[in-house]
């Protein structure tokens, strides 16, 4: 140690006062050349004031700070500054001196940073994806009804490709054998977007066209890119027919995938979500249907048999019910006569007895005594006025041959013969004529 | 005469539409709330919706067809279905 140190004390300048050392080592950082420089976030880090990262990529390192009011400034996105993140820094060196109580420290002094390849489209894309949902784009497309069994399908891709294949046996899996038009356009990179909008815009167009899909296999972002434009991405979500996307891998997001009416992961998802319906199962679950409609229509009848059966028996029953009712009928009828007879059998029996009771009374009372005393003096006075009694008197009575009282003298003159007949007997007579 | 006429179901206008509808029927009749008169209606009308549903699955089950967009778009500037 002794000896390595042994040369600079010969050779070397100095010895300076290390705070006057450190101002100068920080005056020569600072004007050293600012340049941006390329690499990755790791363990960044904030204080009150400042944030700390190190921009590393795999040959070396270097310790960064960025003045918060800097990084402000700067309005990246919030997924922007992040460990991880591929960034490009703009600044230069920088040397902190230290302090009484504060540690020296080196920094590269950021003062502008930006992200850079995937991590800038990444950002782009989350800034525009933050403004087409602002505009309420990414609901139109969901809030389409999809048909269940579509007869024709739209399908935008290369011509060759795992994605066309794939799709192809997404549907045969299915059970579907539509119709397929097919719009072949180019899928790469950023260029490729107006050749897709105007694929998709010509589909929509056909008039029997009920769903879209637009597909294409993995890549980089920025092979991807064109499925991120924001002419596609308005264009698509203004349609009225129903798209589905699948657009690279799982992982991959670009913006179509936020306005389509169905944004699936691969190409035989994107065929399920074009053909919801599973035909083979749709099939069996028909015919299911189809024998719960019998069993319903034969359940119906038969539980409804026995009351047909009832209805069926009804009038043969409803007339014996009624020849019962008039038969009982007429027996009351019948009763009720013969009550009546009696009646009025009894009614004039009691009648007839009062009658009697009446006559007997009659014949039996003081009236009859005062009848029989009228009676004989009526007698006697009939009796005063007959011939007999005035013959006995002294009178005769004349009478003609055939017994008849003569009581007029010419009547007498013109009898041949009259009787006189006095009390004592008859003696017969002549008249004379002439007198 | 005209009023049955208008309470006549129009028919599905989709496959799905008429599925709903049989769906409908068969609850109906499992409800055993239809009268007679209802019951055969039903019972008409699902049998209708089973075959309108199977015609629907037989046209997209037999044969796949392929059209090319551009194809299909000159076919029809030119008047050919």
């Amino acid at each position: 140690m002794g000896q390595a140190l042994a040369p600079d004390r010969v050779t070397l300048p100095g010895p300076f006062a290390v705070g006057r050392y450190a101002r100068k080592l920080e005056e020569e950082m600072r004007r050293r050349a600012r340049v941006s420089l390329i690499g990755e976030v790791t363990g960044l880090s904030r204080s009150k004031a400042q944030a700390y990262f190190e921009l590393r990529d795999a040959e070396g390192a270097i310790p960064c700070a960025i003045w918060l009011s800097d990084l402000e400034k700067l309005a990246l996105p919030e997924i922007g500054l992040r460990d991880g993140a591929e960034v490009v820094i703009g600044g230069g060196p920088d040397y902190y001196r230290g302090g009484a109580q504060a540690s020296p420290a080196f920094y590269f002094r950021a003062t502008q940073i930006r992200l850079a390849g995937e991590g800038d489209l990444i950002a782009r894309l989350e800034a525009l994806r933050k403004q087409l949902r602002a505009e309420g784009l990414f609901e139109l497309q969901r809030r389409l009804a999809r048909p269940r069994l579509p007869k024709r399908i739209g399908v935008v891709t290369a011509e060759s490709g795992a994605a066309r294949r794939d799709l192809l046996a997404g549907l045969e899996r299915r059970g579907w054998r539509g119709t397929i038009v097919w719009a072949f356009a180019p899928v790469q990179d950023r260029h490729a977007a107006p050749a897709i909008a105007g694929a998709i815009q010509g589909l929509a167009a056909q008039p029997e066209v009920e769903a879209i899909v637009v597909t294409r296999g993995g890549g980089s972002l920025a092979d991807l890119w064109a499925f991120c434009d924001e002419t596609l991405c308005r264009t698509v979500a203004m349609l009225r027919v129903p798209v589905i996307s699948a657009i690279g891998h799982e992982r991959d997001s670009t913006l179509i995938d936020d306005v389509v009416a169905v944004a699936c992961s691969t190409p035989t998802h994107a065929a399920e979500a074009a053909v919801p319906l599973d035909l083979r199962a749709a099939r069996d679950e028909l015919a299911r249907r189809a024998v719960a409609l019998r069993r319903a229509a034969a359940g119906a009848v038969a539980t409804r048999t026995p009351h047909l059966v009832a209805l069926a028996r009804g009038p043969a029953r409803a007339l014996r019910r009624e020849r019962l009712d008039l038969n009982r009928k007429t027996r009351e009828i019948r009763a009720a006569a013969e009550r009546g007879v009696a009646e009025r059998r009894g009614f004039q029996r009691r009648l007839v007895a009062v009658v009697l009771e009446r006559a007997r009374r009659r014949a039996a009372g003081p009236d009859l005594e005062r009848r029989r005393e009228a009676l004989r003096r009526a007698a006697v006075a009939l009796r005063a006025h007959e011939p007999e009694h005035t013959l006995e008197r002294g009178y005769a009575l004349v009478e003609g041959e055939d017994g008849e009282p003569l009581t007029s003298a010419a009547a007498t003159r013109a009898a041949d013969r009259v009787s006189l007949r006095f009390a004592d007997g008859s003696v017969r007579a002549r008249p004379e004529p002439g007198t | 005469m005209a009023a049955s006429e208008q309470d006549r179901n129009p028919g599905p206008e989709s496959y799905e539409e008429g599925v709903e509808r049989l769906e409908q029927i068969i609850d109906r009749l499992d409800s055993g709330q239809a009268g007679l008169r209802e019951t055969l209606e039903l019972c008409r009308e699902g049998r209708d919706l089973v075959n309108y549903c199977a015609a629907e699955l037989d046209a997209v089950g037999e044969d796949l067809k392929e059209l090319k967009l551009d194809e299909l778009a000159e076919r029809l500037a030119a008047g050919t279905p």
